[in-house]
């Protein structure tokens, strides 16, 4: 299954902004950001609000909500890509719970793709 | 009849390998090869970096690939993203540019075959006829199971074949739609997400009762998610649940239960009914054991058809166990190994 190898062991950090973590898209293609219909970041049980998650794919940052338009900018199977949450302070130096579900619409599904990955890791 | 069958791979069965970073794409090309293939398959959107442009380095380093490993391009798997927008659907001219887009880029790395998926338009393909004429390359309409041959569904696009007189589109049978039991993972994955086994015991005994009797075929409907649940529900999976609710079923046992209707058996006489149309094959498959057999699908049964059936071409092994086991980053290879050696066997035997 894709989502064993979803997350990067090595990419959590405090940012100026809040905190990211880098994720691969469990899904058998590379994809534009446009058919990205959600991502749902959860850390020791606070959900984030969508408003304040931002995704980082070849070098452009975008929100959740412009990434609906993004067509020419894809984020490549099995590549990283940076997920940075808004919080100030970041996130308590120790140990954390993560819990992301991404939500992903391939144009030929009757269904959306929805799926999680899930790790503890230490700030 | 005389025939000529061909061993691929699609690189779709290496995924988790990709992914994961074991096998980048030449790697993938020479697992290929060593385990048998003389074909590869390509689903350009999950391996080529810089799609859906094709730069002169890359196309270089392709065909350099081909001839290292002694191989050729066999097939190319598109995805026409007609929905790439939220808030509409693409119309039919930017559907049919985007199918012009695949049909060069296959005919730029050496493929003469396209795939298609079920859920593109009859009129897109019909559109695109004149493009993979003039590139010759053929548009390969997967029959991907619950979809099957000698049905409602598959009539809809013979109408459009003996209306256009065209050569450039046919089928692509995928090995799904030959399945007669459901696939072992699927249940040892079901059974550790916590079904109960005498739930898993009322699913397997409805499949088997279903290749009994014979599948009810698909209707041939624009409105997929509606023919799928006609299907769905004309093969029993409503007396199939109730049975699972009465039995107490939990999440696992439900979710087992409709994944069963995934998988379909159909006559392999299908494939000798439309041999003419059929250019390329998906042989997919779920779980080879230690003897390289296929544990859900009777492989030598299926091949005979296509011996009989006097078929030219490919035979793409598509390993989708992945999605059922934990961890396929390494088994995936071994995977794909025992199925062309199956395969070998199934075609000199």
């Amino acid at each position: 299954m894709l989502e064993t190898h979803m997350l990067n062991p090595d990419g959590y950090k405090n940012t100026d902004q809040g905190f990211a973590f880098q994720m691969r898209v469990p899904y058998y293609r590379g994809i534009t950001l446009s058919i990205i219909r959600n991502i749902q970041v959860t850390v020791d049980g606070v959900e984030y609000p969508r408003e304040t998650v931002t995704i980082t794919v070849n070098g452009e940052t975008f929100t959740l909500e412009e990434a609906r338009t993004v067509i020419s900018n894809r984020w490549l199977f099995g590549q990283f890509g940076e997920i940075g949450v808004k919080k100030e302070g970041g996130l308590a130096p120790g140990q954390h719970d993560l819990s992301v579900t991404i939500t992903v619409a391939p144009s030929y599904m009757p269904m959306q793709l929805v799926k999680t990955g899930r790790a503890q890791f230490t700030i | 009849m005389s025939y000529d069958i061909k061993k691929s791979v699609s690189l779709y069965s290496y995924q988790e390998a990709y992914f994961t970073g074991k096998l980048d794409l030449e790697g993938c090309i020479r697992e290929a090869s060593k385990a048998g293939a003389t074909g590869i398959e390509l689903l350009a959107e999950q391996m080529v970096d810089e799609f859906p442009v094709i730069t002169p380095e890359f196309k270089a380093k392709w065909f350099k690939w081909m001839e290292k490993y002694g191989t050729e391009p066999s097939c190319m798997d598109a995805f026409l993203e007609n929905h790439i927008y939220d808030n509409r659907v693409c119309t039919l001219r930017e559907q049919i540019e985007n199918m012009r887009r695949d049909i060069e880029i296959a005919h730029t790395l050496g493929f003469k075959v396209l795939r298609t998926l079920v859920s593109t338009p009859m009129e897109v393909i019909e559109g695109s006829l004149p493009i993979a004429e003039a590139f010759d390359v053929k548009i390969g309409l997967e029959v991907h199971s619950p979809f099957s041959l000698n049905s409602g569904w598959s009539e809809g696009y013979m109408e459009m074949i003996r209306r256009t007189g065209t050569k450039y589109f046919g089928f692509i049978p995928d090995f799904g739609i030959f399945c007669n039991k459901i696939p072992t993972e699927l249940t040892n994955q079901a059974l550790k997400n916590g079904a109960h086994p005498e739930c898993v015991e009322l699913v397997q005994q409805a499949f088997k009762n279903r290749c009994e009797k014979g599948f009810v075929k698909i209707r041939y409907d624009k409105n997929l998610g509606a023919a799928n649940m006609d299907y769905r529900m004309a093969n029993g999976q409503g007396e199939l649940m109730a049975a699972i609710k009465k039995a107490g079923g939990n999440d696992a046992d439900f979710g087992y239960a409709g994944a069963s209707f995934a998988y379909t058996w159909n006559d392999p006489q299908d494939i000798i009914d439309n041999i003419d149309y059929i250019f390329h094959t998906h042989a997919k498959c779920y779980h080879i054991n230690e003897d390289y057999e296929e544990t859900c699908i009777p492989m030598q049964q299926v091949v005979d058809a296509y011996k009989k059936a006097g078929y030219h071409g490919y035979l793409s092994t598509e390993w989708e166990g992945a999605e059922m086991v934990e961890d396929a980053s390494e088994s995936c290879i071994e995977q794909v190994h025992r199925h062309q050696e199956c395969m070998r066997r199934c075609i000199e035997g």
